[in-house]
Order: C-alpha cells, then sequence, then structure tokens
C-alpha cells in the first residue's frame, strides 16, 4: 500500500459542487428568516436593497451554472439580462402586454439568444470563449444602443408598467421582494437538484476534464449548450422583474460594469456552490451601498476584492464556512 | 462608387488597421510566449495616451519624447504587473489568471478615472492639425505617423524577436516553456521582458492614436476588445495573424462604416470574429504552438 | 449481452491515420474477440497511442473501417463510442482533480444512469431507486479497485498508484463492452505491476473485453491472450504471447531501440 499523499491543492477549479452547508433545520431557518427580513428591515430604503440583494442573486445564481458547474467564463451574462428586460418593457410599454405574459417571454427570448450565441460561442473554450462572448455582449449592447427606433438608444425605455398577478400588483419594494425570493429559492432548488441528478454531475464532469467526460458517453457540446441556454433563461426573466421594479432601463444593463458585478458576486460569494452566489449578492449590494459616498473608489474596491479572492480564497467566501468546520474535510477518510 | 472617397476610406481604414495591429502584437505575445490572457492589456493602452498627455501639459515635454517617456513608463509599469500578479500565479489553472487579469483592468480603469477624472482630454500634438496630400487621399499628418512608426515599431519587434538573443529565449519558451528552463533559459527574466515589450507597444500606440481621438479612462476596454478581435482572427500567439487580421479589421470597418452605418461599425468587427471561428474555429493563422 | 463470447467484438480493417505528410498508422488490420485481453505492443512511436485515440473516437481516421459489436463505428465522435460501450484510459493520468474518489466514479456512470434532472426536480421513485443503486455500485466499483477506504478523499489527493486507479475504476463505472488501456502500468513499481495483472484478470472475469497498450513485457506476458505488434505505424506481428515475443522480427525492433524487458 502505498503512503504517500499529495497534499490537497487549494482548488484551482471551482470548489466542492452542490453541497448546502447545513441540515434541512438551518436550511428552513434561513428561508424563515429572509421572509421576515422585509418586516425587520422597517424602511422602503433597505427594502429597496433586500430586491437588489435578491435580483443580484437570481442573476447570479444562473451565471453560476456556467462559470461554477459547467467551467467557462461567460463575459456576456449582462447581455442577456438586457435582453429580456427589453423584451418584457418593449412588449408591455408598446404593444400594451401584460407583464405577466411578458415574463415567460422574455425568459424564452433571452434563452433563444443564448441559444444561437451558445451555438456559436461553444466551439472554442477557455479564453477564447470567454473573449467571444465579451464579443457577443458587445454587438447586443451596441445595436441595442443604436436601434432607436425599438430600444428609444441611449435614452432607454420609461414607464415601465409594474408586474401584476391578479389582484396583487408587485409596485413596492415589499411584494417585490417575496416575488424575487420566491424565484430565488425556486432556482436554488432547481440547481441543488441539477448538481444531484446524471445532468448536473455530467455538467460538472465536463468542468473538471472534458476528454475523459466525453470518453464515458457524455456529449460535451449538448451538455454546455444546455447549461447556457437555461441559464440565459433565467438572466432573462431576472432582467424582466428588473425593468419592471427600477421602471427605466437603459443600454447599461448591458454594459461592462454590469458584467463585472455579475462575475463579482459569483466568484466572491464562491462559484459552483449555491449559498455563494447569494452570499455574493449581499456582499456586493452592501458594499455598493455603503460606499456610495467613495464615487469611483467604489469599483477600485470591487476590483481588489474579485483578484483578492481569486489569488487568495478560489473558493469563495463559503469556502471559509467548510475551513471553519474542520479540515477533516479536505483530507478526510484517510485510515 | 467614387473612387476618391472608396480610396480615403481605404486609406483610414489601413490607418485605424496599424494601431489595431499594434495594440494586438502585444496581446498575442504575452500569449504566445507565455500563455496568459492579459484582460488589463488595454489599461496600458489608456495609460500610454494619459501619460503623453500629462508629460506634455504638466512636464512640458515634446509630443515625441513625451511618448516615448510614457511608453518607457509604461513597460515598466507592466513589469511590475507581472511580478504582483501574474508571475506568482504561472502554475494556477487559466481561469484564476483570466479573473485576476479582469480585476487588474477594473483596477487600473477606475483608478485611473479617481486620478484622471472622467472628462475626455485632448493628447496636444504638432502633427494633429498639418494635413497630408498623397494623391487624392488626404490624411493629418498625426495618422501618417500612427501608420510610419507602427510599421517602424513592428519591423522592430520582428527583428528583435527573429535575432537577438533574447528573441530566441522568447520563442524557445513559447514552444517548451518547461524544456526552456531545462536549457538554461531564465524564465523569469523572459516573463518581464515580455510584459516589458507588450505593455510599452500598447503604451505606445496609446500615445500615437491619443492625438486623433478624445481620451477617457474607459478606453481601456475599447482597446482591449480590438485588441481581441484581432488577435483571435489571426489565431492566438500568431504575430503574423495579427498583422493581416488587424489591417483587414481596419478596412473593413471603414468601409462598412461609410457605406453602411457609423453606428453600427463597432458590431462588424464581431460579426467578423463570429465568422472566422465559425469557419476556423483557431484562428485564421493558427497552427501548432509557438510563435510566429 | 447481446454478443456471445468468443464472437468477435472489434475488427479494424485497413485503419490509417496521416499527420501532415506523416502517416501515424498505415493500413492496420486486428480483430478481437468478446473476453479476451488483447495488448498491443511496439516501440514508442509506433503509432499505439494513435490507433488507440481512433477506437476510442477522439481521432477521425484518414482511411479504413472500425466496426464495434457488429456496427460501423468509423469516425464517430468520443462520445458516441462511449455511449456504444467502449471505455478507455488516457496515457497521462486522467480523472475529475477536484471531486472526491465517490463522485468520480458517480460522475462516470452517465452511461448506465437515465434519471435526468427533471426526475430530481419532483425526486421521482425511479430517481431515488437510481441513486440508491448509482451510490451502491460506485462503493462496489471503489473496493473492486482498491480504493473504497478513499472514497471521500479528493482525486487530486490520491497518491499516484492510486490515481491510476481510479481511473480504472472510472471507466469501469461505465459498465464498458470494451475497456481500453493506454499503458496502466506505466511509472509502477513490480508490486503494483502485479496487483494491476490481478485486476485486468479480475475485469476480464467479469466479461469485459480488454484491449491494452504497455510497455511492461512482464504484464503484457502475464494477462494477454493475443499480441498486436506495431511498428512505424504498420502492423509487424500478432499471436499468442509466447509466439510473438519470440519472433526474430519483433525482437528485432525491440532490441534496435530498447529492451524488450523494460
Amino acid at each position: 500500500m502505498s503512503t504517500h499523499t499529495t497534499a490537497p491543492t487549494g482548488g484551482t477549479a471551482a470548489g466542492v459542487p452542490g453541497g448546502i452547508p447545513g441540515g434541512t433545520l438551518g436550511l428552513a431557518g434561513g428561508a424563515l428568516l429572509l421572509g421576515v427580513l422585509p418586516f425587520l428591515a422597517g424602511n422602503a430604503y433597505l427594502e429597496h436593497l433586500l430586491v437588489l440583494w435578491m435580483l443580484y442573486a437570481l442573476l447570479a445564481l444562473s451565471l453560476n451554472i456556467i462559470i461554477g458547474y459547467l467551467g467557462e467564463l461567460s463575459f456576456g451574462h449582462a447581455a442577456f439580462v438586457g435582453v429580456g428586460a427589453y423584451t418584457s418593457a418593449i412588449l408591455s410599454t408598446q404593444l400594451g402586454l401584460p407583464p405577466l405574459i411578458g415574463l415567460p417571454l422574455a425568459g424564452i427570448v433571452a434563452a433563444l439568444f443564448g441559444l444561437v450565441i451558445g451555438y456559436a460561442a461553444l466551439r472554442v473554450v477557455g479564453p477564447q470563449f470567454a473573449i467571444l462572448t465579451l464579443g457577443f455582449g458587445s454587438i447586443l449592447y451596441t445595436v441595442t444602443n443604436h436601434w432607436v427606433d425599438l430600444t428609444r438608444g441611449p435614452m432607454g425605455i420609461s414607464n415601465i408598467p409594474p408586474l401584476s398577478l391578479g389582484p396583487i400588483t408587485f409596485a413596492e419594494a415589499r411584494e417585490t421582494y417575496y416575488l424575487v425570493l420566491a424565484l430565488v429559492l425556486i432556482v436554488a432548488f432547481l440547481c441543488h437538484a441539477l448538481v444531484n441528478s446524471r445532468t448536473g454531475r455530467a455538467f460538472i464532469a465536463v468542468r473538471e476534464n472534458a476528454p475523459l467526460a466525453a470518453s464515458l458517453g457524455v456529449n460535451v457540446f449538448h451538455t454546455k449548450l444546455l447549461g447556457f441556454v437555461v441559464a440565459t433563461a433565467i438572466a432573462g426573466v431576472g432582467g424582466a422583474i428588473y425593468a419592471h421594479y427600477i421602471k427605466v432601463i437603459t443600454p447599461d444593463i448591458m454594459g461592462v460594469h454590469n458584467v463585472a458585478a455579475l462575475i463579482i458576486v459569483v466568484v466572491v460569494g464562491g462559484r459552483g456552490t449555491i449559498a455563494g452566489p447569494i452570499l455574493g449578492a449581499l456582499v456586493y449590494i452592501g458594499l455598493l451601498e455603503s460606499l456610495r459616498v467613495a464615487g469611483p473608489l467604489r469599483m477600485v474596491v470591487f476590483a481588489a476584492l474579485l483578484t483578492g479572492t481569486v489569488v487568495f480564497l478560489p473558493g469563495g467566501l463559503v469556502s471559509l464556512w467548510s475551513r471553519w468546520r474542520g479540515p477533516r474535510h479536505a483530507e478526510g477518510g484517510a485510515k | 462608387m467614387d473612387v476618391t472617397v472608396f480610396a480615403q476610406q481605404i486609406a483610414n481604414g489601413l490607418v485605424n488597421g496599424m494601431a489595431y495591429v499594434l495594440i494586438a502584437t502585444g496581446l498575442t505575445l504575452v500569449f504566445g510566449v507565455l500563455r496568459i490572457v492579459n484582460f488589463a492589456h488595454g489599461e496600458f493602452y489608456m495609460l500610454g495616451a494619459y501619460l503623453t498627455y500629462f508629460a506634455g501639459t504638466l512636464l512640458g515635454l515634446d509630443y515625441i519624447t513625451a511618448a516615448l517617456l510614457g511608453a518607457v513608463v509604461v513597460a515598466a509599469l507592466g513589469v511590475a504587473a507581472n511580478k504582483l500578479i501574474f508571475w506568482p500565479l504561472r502554475r494556477d489553472h487559466e481561469f484564476t489568471i483570466l479573473l485576476s487579469s479582469l480585476g487588474l483592468a477594473l483596477l487600473i480603469a477606475n483608478s485611473g478615472e479617481l486620478l484622471f477624472g472622467a472628462d475626455p482630454k485632448y493628447v496636444e500634438s504638432p502633427f494633429a492639425d498639418e494635413v497630408l496630400d498623397i494623391g487624392t487621399v488626404t490624411l493629418t499628418q498625426q495618422r501618417v505617423l500612427v501608420f510610419g512608426a507602427a510599421v517602424a515599431v513592428l519591423v522592430a519587434v520582428y527583428l528583435f524577436i527573429r535575432y537577438s538573443r533574447f528573441g530566441k529565449m522568447m520563442r524557445a519558451t513559447a514552444q517548451n516553456p518547461d524544456g526552456a528552463a531545462l536549457t538554461g533559459i531564465n524564465i523569469g527574466l523572459v516573463h518581464s521582458y515580455t510584459f516589458a515589450l507588450a505593455c510599452g507597444l500598447a503604451a505606445l500606440s496609446g500615445a500615437l492614436v491619443g492625438p486623433t481621438v478624445m481620451i477617457f479612462p474607459t478606453i481601456g476596454n475599447w482597446a482591449v476588445l480590438k485588441g481581441f478581435i484581432v488577435v483571435i482572427m489571426g489565431g492566438l500567439g500568431s504575430v503574423t495573424g495579427a498583422l493581416f487580421a488587424g489591417l483587414l479589421l481596419g478596412v473593413i470597418e471603414s468601409l462598412g462604416g461609410g457605406y453602411i452605418s457609423l453606428g453600427f461599425m463597432e458590431a462588424i468587427g464581431y460579426a467578423m470574429i463570429i465568422a472566422v471561428l465559425l469557419w476556423r474555429p483557431n484562428g485564421l493563422f493558427s497552427t501548432a504552438r509557438g510563435l510566429r | 449481452m447481446s454478443t456471445a463470447m468468443n464472437a468477435e467484438i472489434l475488427s479494424v480493417s485497413g485503419l490509417t491515420r496521416v499527420f501532415g505528410g506523416l502517416t501515424a498508422v498505415r493500413d492496420v488490420d486486428l480483430s478481437v474477440r468478446a473476453g479476451e485481453v488483447v495488448g498491443l505492443i511496439g516501440p514508442n512511436g509506433a503509432g499505439k497511442t494513435t490507433l488507440f485515440n481512433m477506437l476510442g473516437g477522439s481521432l477521425p481516421p484518414s482511411a479504413g473501417r472500425i466496426r464495434f459489436d457488429g456496427a460501423d463505428c468509423t469516425g464517430l465522435p468520443s462520445h458516441a463510442m462511449g455511449q456504444r460501450g467502449v471505455s478507455r484510459t488516457f496515457q497521462i493520468t486522467s480523472v475529475f482533480p477536484s471531486l472526491s474518489t465517490l463522485d468520480n466514479v458517480r460522475s462516470a456512470a452517465y452511461r448506465t444512469t437515465k434519471a435526468g434532472w427533471g426526475a430530481a426536480v419532483f425526486r421521482t421513485a425511479a430517481y431515488r431507486n437510481e441513486e440508491a443503486d448509482l451510490h451502491r455500485r460506485a462503493m462496489e466499483n471503489l473496493a473492486f479497485c482498491d480504493l473504497d477506504h478513499r472514497a471521500d478523499v479528493l482525486a487530486d489527493a490520491l497518491s499516484y498508484g492510486e490515481q491510476r486507479r481510479l481511473e480504472i475504476a472510472i471507466a469501469l463505472a461505465a459498465q464498458p463492452r470494451l475497456l481500453l488501456l493506454d499503458e496502466p502500468a506505466a511509472g509502477m513499481n513490480p508490486e503494483e505491476g502485479q496487483r494491476l495483472v490481478e485486476m485486468i484478470r479480475r475485469i476480464r472475469a467479469r466479461g469485459v473485453t480488454v484491449l491494452l497498450v504497455e510497455h511492461h513485457m512482464r504484464v503484457v506476458a502475464a494477462v494477454c491472450d493475443r499480441l498486436f505488434v506495431l511498428d512505424h505505424g504498420v502492423k509487424i506481428a500478432e499471436g499468442p504471447p509466447s509466439q510473438v515475443l519470440n519472433d526474430p522480427e519483433v525482437i528485432r525492433v525491440y532490441l534496435g531501440r530498447e529492451t524488450v524487458d523494460a
């Protein structure tokens, strides 16, 4: 028996996938806490921040499917958020369609864009894929900015009606919070089911070692395309809710700042986990607001946070939890 | 189609294209030799333009001296960025390197906004307002300088890589870093020199293009996107590919902007890159690993 | 099993692969019967790995045909060969590095599982049964490769020998009909090599046909029913080990470059 053991690396790829820390009890407690948060917040401003937190959590969970599970870096995710936002905004302001119909349509249109763009971009991997998605995102941004007849160009679309569901209108922060919270919990559960299924294990196998996954019968291209399309669909729905909540959208929603923000949320929180993107969104929105006085210095802080996390804490903030729980998990069960 | 207008569009396109080539050469060198995709490359372009501006306004240097000083300082900054970030991460996953270069790009761009202010600036150059007529084509002297200087610099870079002792070390490292290290090549030195060269080239293109446009702290974004389009079209790591792809992009953008729509000009480059990648996933000039 | 023992499971005819101007594999015919352990040997650069990559689908042949289990599989991509029941290991250790040993094997069972994302969302009975079954099979598989005590360790943290056994466990998790092993004994000491020999015998006892590329002649002679010898991309000999390893032509090819008992 060989006694030689290689020291566990800090995890150069993503962290351990799937596992939600804590048991069912902890989960129920967390959900309950999220449920009463608006009552603890007490004022409209904090409630507004809670909505932003949940919106970013939703978008980050979708991006995490690509970054965390498929192991590809997409620099175009904000463009799909924008496609969803514009789809629903245009449908409701120009065609007068009820936003409730616009919402799923936003997801479908974003997914169609995701299908076409993913079909082209997923032929390459790694840095080339990242650059290509940046390129596609920039095309969508440019077209949105210049197709004034449809999108009103740089002026953006304003007076977007709020979402409504029968008698409930999601005009205020509190109602919107519960709507997005419900979506976040649903998407979190979908991700949990994903990584515990054959489909999700194929995602992670592709991330870890694509040639080996292929030799085991996984169609790498189709697997990546599936993940990409699902992620873009969720991004589209998130963008639509954002548009109906904020009531004004401009092409900036697709801009480089938003691209960077989503990547920062996923990476700082912890890619390849479910709690990570939700936690990352909290940190991002919290810092964004508390550093509002600092102006442009904010982005310097975020950039430093991103680089620092990548270098010193590759598993993101959630990996602090498993470190604290004890190192036995890293070395594990050796007799 | 008016021949005069057409020739003018081609000339404009070649000048823009040459600037793209200059940006892309550094990007493709860093990838070809060190296997690093540097998202912060455009920020060194931005710094080059700003340092030229400040060397002119604050130190009162003439344009040429200011541009050269800017390039040297930025080359030193490139070496510093390498020492702080890329060299320590050289054994890490490409994901880590990609993300930290994104972090570096955000860091420099936003620090630039803090230090330089968000309002646009004009780089003063004695050549900016002087016009030169070449046949039916009219160009400012500055744009002729962009083209001429870029050609001269690229020839020098080519000769340097091809014949200097250091250029040979770079090529050996590009082909096989471990093998190169075994034959006694100082890989750390190759890293530093490659970054100095690449960032210096980016700064020089910023200093050259600066007087023809307004500069603001976010131009690095624009520069790195153009650089990436050229590098991917030409094939990552291919200097020859970058030359052809850069000129092609410049000319097609210019013709597209002139005959179709100025607004969508930006999108043309991406449409090209996508067409190229669908046809040849590794770029027009890609072959095996190494510097070409 | 649809193929009876001793029926031909793999047949290759006229297989050729050209890289640029270089012919790495030239006009190779070979056939493997179900239940056999067949060795593919030859000096370095003989084209063995190129041949393997064509059989595994990661490299399309320039000419020739590959039939597996009675169906033409020429030019099929890697995942299609995997789905048909051809599993392989790689010359350079290839596992899922940041997953636990157990998750490595669970992820590898893609071909033999059915319940997808939707089933997991609704936690159907089929899904729950399959997950339980998957766990049981994965643990059995690890026990088979003597890795069950390392189930919770990250693959990255395993020793070299353990990683090589994990590769075989991964390949077996797909319940292959044909297992392609690319230099499984590379870097192993004699004791580990002996364990490998026993493992291959047990794999065969489970009804899996094995084709292996190997340099260690002790391993090859101990475990193979038949050998094929490649030199410069051409098949120069085939037959039982006792005959092939005494073939003057084979000895000449090997002595020219390296000793047979490497």
